[in-house]
């Protein structure tokens, strides 16, 4: 099966020249393309919903797994596993794929990323290196630099769907490729004024303006690329351009179209590493039924009522999901499915949202060619450090490596097909 | 004597001389009282003493003997059943401890300074081009969140760069260049006064009614679509809005609320303000507010009325009649090309400028980005840029937009470069601005630097004097406090609707405003600032007096109120701010505001919670009350070092609920069939039901066994030891100032400085100065 067919079958239709369009599958050879998507819910997920009473195969469904059940045989589920040493509460959203210790203390700075470790290990020869989003009106999302900034995500699919599949006019084309190439030699200059005050700095000023420098040099290697690839047509696609949810309060809608987004830029090959930060925040959803507003429903404080109203908010979070999982299923490609090609990590960076606490985290990993089926329950009181699961991931992509983070070796259990 | 003349003389650079008096005297005293948990088989608190080398130039040697000494000195270590090490021998240990780390802290800082090269925030960088541009654009949102260390988001450590933050840093630089430069076509400007009947939508009219005069009176508090539908904003921009209004069927003020924005489902909207409307006459209001987009517009509401009612021709309670509204703008576009181009690049056309022109605007541009002077070489590189394009036919208002842009993501413009020791005028100008105004130095600050003056300590202190009274200084205002007592989060949480039907926008609006009015009177006056622990006045307005059940406070605006002790207020800790910030909307937690008041308040941060300990799971069904469930802390050995300290400064906080009131029964939320009593909280124009629980109990003690009942007592004991007060607020405060966390060397300058502040009556502005004098300030 050939590319062009592949993107028709999962309803994409291309209107662009053959090379283009096939060359990112030509460079990846035979092996099929490997992507990933990680998504994290910042309020928690009520475990006593979430976790079956029996570990193994042939566990009985909970609540929240109920949605999922058409797909039981395509994730596995983990429970006693978390981030040792990351505590701090709400602060511990900047380390769901970081697992930097102690998020809430003075002296913290954050590491990279899972997603971002990956791009270093395998640049990508895709239009975009990844992409990151947040269903938040900005702030903050899951990806962190090696140096520990943060990469802020999109939050309006609008915008996301414009840079992936929407050409410029030539005027916009030429204006932005020259703003791209001004851009190049601004860089340039820069990185020369840098290394004129490298000559009388100290020790350690001089560590901060190589920063500077890698950072400038990375600049304008990417602009480069960018210029390239404005010279290239978008691949096309049939799917209408999405109308942004303006109200931040509808996670429904805005994770929908999230979910459709991220898609779509699989399918395109677009990207091939995707980071989804499903905000929680302090207004009612609408179109639920809920009353009150989904933070303080977190802090449920064990009223049956607040604990009634925060299951139909996370029920509503796992049919989405399975939405997503089932989408990536029914889309094949090259004799598997899309999914089968696409690790998709689900979890929360809180155990127990209403305290605050951070053991205990929801994990949850479909596709990417493992022997799923099952869920695995590490000690509750002794946890298991999540990041070996991220060590499986990185592995299955074909990266040497031991260890991430507090991750040291797979996580034990889960195996490939 | 040889150990002891080598520490005088050579300090801690002759290690043998060093290494015999340690293993003479201080591993002995450390075998002796310290081995016993922190040896390599127990290692309690993950601390091996036995295999610490005495070496004290880089961490972690450095950091974990700088804790050892902390722990000796403030008497934590070793633990109070422990035997007391004789004095001597335990001054003698701190005594070679302080020696080396301050000889060894104090050599680096010589050769690398303290401070390490930091780039700006994203508000120093949105002040600052603001600034340097006079545009008012919104480009911090385009830029990422800065990291936070030390409690505040211009550290050296955190604010790293990376390839997104310059990309974005390119983003930001287009769009104030292209603001600034006013390109494309000039927008439409508006102009027009709207009577209050046309901005209504038809459906909303029943519950509104048109007077005679053409007046539109509105009632409802509630839900209202009573924005301005027949006004759509042509651009982005600022806009001068005017309204005439007046209070109806009231013998008292009403209050009017103005927002800003989108208001289809779920756009963006801002507050603009609330203003009290007299009765029996119209008054008129006029404000100028920022529009981000295109087709936004203004709404008007009343406040305090009834919630909703649909018989606005009949209803007999108070509203808002609105004669009109008028609203001017973009203020920007009136002159076209707007001032800004202008002054960029003075009377130079976009397309007939010449290379000369270039040289020109740039050499202006340059010392003002880089907020020194610069030389004809340090230009030369933008200026090439602009060069190469002008030879290739470029039109000169692009070609010289890049040199521009250059200029805007080049080092020395985004990170603020000082030299290792004492700093020069113009880095001390820019430490001093960034310190009070979160911006770049004006140009008085710059011609005072120009004169070398900001060496003599009396010219200094002038420009301090004259800085705080700038409105500049509100950014020292929202940014400290905002951070220091964590006012950014104010909006993080909102209450329980049914356990807190009393809290609305005015009140968190008032809240904030509250703690920024409380701190600007503190440093204006020169109070004492011990009057952040305890005052005997608050800074109050009429929304607020309620909620606190102060009686005599009329109107919106923020006042003076002397307090009385039945009203359980003064001082910051009785602040509704405060008290919202640390509760999570449902619950308060003893732990986690006696965390905080630690840290922010006395200056003695507790340390982070063990690995694999739960939470207490929060519980609001009224059957076990928070003191039970805490109790454990106190039992268990292992948690009561810690807990002991937290959990009383906590409790007495109990008696403040989650959105500050005083509370002396918990608010619950029963189970069906649980018995409750209820109580009644009258909130937009009707009561609600509230059940309420146990008994607040705010006794306690400290870990010195000084026992109190409440807040009031415990302030008292706070207020014992005032300098450490003072000790708290002069690091927070040489953090923030500095951009850098405190080193072991800043111990005895904020000792120092906090003796002085002591000897003039704990003034708070004093203290400012003191800061600005002190040798870390004027150091790298």
């Amino acid at each position: 099966m050939n590319r062009r067919t592949f993107l028709r079958a999962a309803g994409v239709s291309l209107a662009l020249p053959l090379l283009d369009s096939i060359a990112p599958l030509r460079a990846a050879g035979a092996t099929p393309i490997r992507r990933t998507v990680c998504l994290c819910t910042t309020l928690g997920i009520h475990g006593e919903n979430l976790f079956p009473a029996k570990p193994g195969r042939d566990y009985a469904l909970t609540p929240y797994l109920e949605p999922l059940k058409e797909l039981r045989n395509d994730f596995t589920l983990f429970s006693g596993v978390s981030h040792p040493e990351v505590d701090g509460g709400h602060s511990s959203e900047a380390c769901f794929l970081t697992a930097a210790p102690h998020p809430g203390a003075s002296s913290f700075r954050n590491t990279i990323s899972l997603d971002q470790l990956l791009l270093e290990k395998l640049p990508p020869a895709t239009r975009f290196n990844s992409l990151v989003l947040s269903t938040g009106n900005g702030g903050a999302g899951l990806s962190y630099s090696r140096s520990g900034g943060m990469v802020p995500p999109e939050w309006r699919p609008s915008l996301v769907f414009r840079q992936l599949f929407v050409n410029g006019t030539p005027r916009e084309v030429a204006e932005q490729t020259r703003r791209m190439q001004d851009g190049q030699s601004i860089m340039d200059t820069v990185s020369a004024e840098a290394k004129r005050l490298q000559g009388r700095v100290s020790a350690t000023d001089r560590e901060r303006l190589d920063e500077y420098f890698t950072t400038v040099r990375e600049v304008e290697h990417r602009l480069k690329q960018a210029e390239d690839w404005a010279k290239r047509p978008k691949p096309q696609v049939r799917a209408q351009p999405p109308t942004d949810v303006q109200n931040a309060a509808d996670f429904v809608g805005r994770t929908r179209l999230m979910f459709d987004l991220i898609q779509l830029a699989l399918e395109t090959d677009s990207t091939r590493v995707i980071t989804l930060k499903i905000q929680g925040h302090n207004s009612v959803p609408p179109g639920l039924n809920v009353t009150q507003d989904w933070h303080n429903l977190s802090h449920h404080g064990k009223d049956p009522e607040k604990l009634a109203q925060l299951r139909v908010i996370e029920l509503e979070q796992m049919k989405l999901l399975a939405g997503f999982l089932a989408k990536l299923k029914s889309a094949k490609e090259g004799g598997a499915t899309l999914l089968d090609h696409t690790m998709v990590l689900y979890g929360a960076n809180l155990g127990n949202a209403s305290s605050h606490d951070t053991r205990n985290m929801p994990a949850l990993l479909a596709g990417g060619g493992f022997r799923h089926g099952q869920y695995i329950a590490f000690d509750d009181k002794n946890n298991t450090p999540l990041c070996q699961l991220y060590v499986s991931m990185l592995q299955r992509l074909g990266i040497e490596t031991d260890s991430f983070a507090s991750g040291k070796g797979r996580i034990k259990g889960l195996e490939l097909v | 004597m040889v150990a002891l003349g080598a520490l005088m003389t050579g300090l801690a650079t002759d290690a043998a001389a060093a290494d015999s008096h340690f293993a003479r005297t201080v591993q002995p005293f450390l075998k002796e009282h310290c081995f016993e948990c922190h040896d390599n088989e127990v290692q309690k608190g993950d601390l091996n003493l036995t295999a610490l080398a005495p070496e004290f130039r880089a961490p972690p040697a450095m950091v974990t003997w700088a804790k050892v000494l902390d722990r000796l000195e403030s008497g934590e270590m070793p633990p109070k059943k422990k035997p007391r090490p004789p004095q001597a021998a335990a001054g003698e240990v701190t005594r070679w401890l302080n020696d080396n780390l301050e000889a060894a802290v104090r050599e680096r800082q010589q050769r690398e300074g303290r401070v390490t090269l930091r780039r700006l925030n994203r508000v120093e960088y949105q002040n600052t081009i603001h600034d340097l541009l006079g545009i008012e654009v919104n480009v911090m949102e385009l830029l990422p969140e800065d990291g936070i260390a030390h409690g505040f988001d211009k550290i050296d450590t955190a604010l790293t760069l990376s390839p997104v933050q310059m990309e974005k840093y390119l983003e930001a630089a287009d769009l104030a260049l292209d603001t600034a430069l006013g390109v494309g076509p000039r927008p439409q400007v508006v102009r027009e006064r709207f009577g209050g009947t046309n901005f209504l939508a038809s459906w909303a009219t029943q519950s509104s009614r048109i007077l005679p005069d053409g007046s539109l009176v509105l009632f409802n508090s509630g839900y209202s679509p009573t924005e301005l539908r027949r006004f759509r904003s042509p651009a982005p921009g600022r806009y001068r809005v005017r309204v005439s209004a007046s209070a109806f069927q009231s013998t008292q003020p009403v209050t009017l609320r103005v927002y800003a924005g989108n208001f289809n489902p779920g756009g963006k909207t801002k507050l603009s303000g609330h203003y009290d409307m007299p009765p029996n006459k119209s008054a008129v209001i006029e404000f100028t507010e920022r529009l981000d987009g295109r087709g936004e517009t203004f709404k008007l509401a009343p406040y305090g009325t009834i919630t909703w009612q649909n018989q606005g021709a009949t209803h007999t309670g108070p509203g808002l009649a609105v004669q009109w509204i008028e609203i001017e703008g973009p203020l920007e576009a009136q002159q076209w090309p707007p001032a800004t181009r202008r002054q960029l690049l003075g009377n130079v056309s976009l397309d007939r400028g010449t290379l000369a022109d270039a040289q020109t605007v740039l050499r202006q541009f340059a010392p003002r980005a880089f907020r020194r002077p610069v030389s004809d070489a340090d230009i030369e590189p933008f200026v090439k840029l602009v060069q190469e394009r002008l030879t290739r036919g470029v039109p000169f208002g692009d070609a010289v937009r890049v040199g521009l842009k250059a200029i805007l993501v080049s080092p020395r413009f985004l990170m603020l470069d000082e030299q290792p020791g004492k700093l020069d005028d113009y880095a001390l100008a820019a430490r001093l601005s960034y310190f009070l105004w979160s911006a770049a130095p004006d140009d008085a600050l710059l011609a005072a630097a120009a004169k070398k003056e900001l060496s003599r300590p009396d010219a200094l202190r002038a420009q301090v004097e004259r800085m705080l009274k700038h409105p500049k200084a509100r950014a020292f205002t929202e940014n400290f406090t905002g951070q220091w007592l964590g006012l950014r989060n104010i909006e993080f949480t909102t209450p329980d609707a049914r356990l807190y039907p009393e809290f609305d926008e005015l009140l968190q609006v008032s809240m904030v405003k509250e703690t920024h009015a409380f701190f600007d009177e503190i440093l204006r006056q020169d109070l004492s600032l011990l009057n952040f622990i305890q005052s005997d006045f608050a800074m109050l307005n009429e929304r607020l007096a309620k909620h606190y059940g102060i009686p005599g406070v009329t109107g919106l605006e923020m006042r003076r109120v002397p307090l009385r002790p039945e009203w359980h207020r003064g001082g910051v800790l009785a602040h509704a701010s405060v008290l919202k910030v640390t509760a999570n909307g449902t619950t308060t937690s003893p732990v986690l505001r006696g965390v905080w008041v630690l840290d922010r308040i006395i200056g003695r941060p507790a340390p982070p919670p063990p690995p694999n300990v739960p939470a207490v799971e929060p519980d609001i069904r009224g059957a076990k009350s928070i003191r039970d469930q805490l109790a454990r802390h106190r039992e268990v050995e292992t948690c009561a070092s810690c807990h002991a300290r937290i959990d009383p400064i906590g409790f007495a906080l109990e008696n403040y609920d989650v959105i500050g009131a005083w509370r002396e029964r918990y608010r619950i939320s029963p189970e069906r069939g649980q018995r409750a009593e209820y109580i009644m909280i009258a909130a937009g124009g009707r009561d609600h039901r509230v059940a309420i629980g146990p008994a607040v109990s705010a006794t306690d003690a400290l870990p010195d066994g000084r026992r109190f009942r409440n807040l009031e007592e415990l302030k008292k004991l706070l207020l014992d030891d005032k300098d450490a007060i003072a000790r708290g607020l002069t690091e927070k405060l040489l953090t923030y100032a500095t951009g850098h966390g405190l080193e072991f060397t800043d111990q005895r300058v904020v000792r120092e400085i906090a003796t002085r502040v002591a000897g003039k009556s704990y003034g708070f502005r004093t203290l400012i100065h003191e800061i600005v004098q002190c040798e870390t300030f004027q150091n790298k």
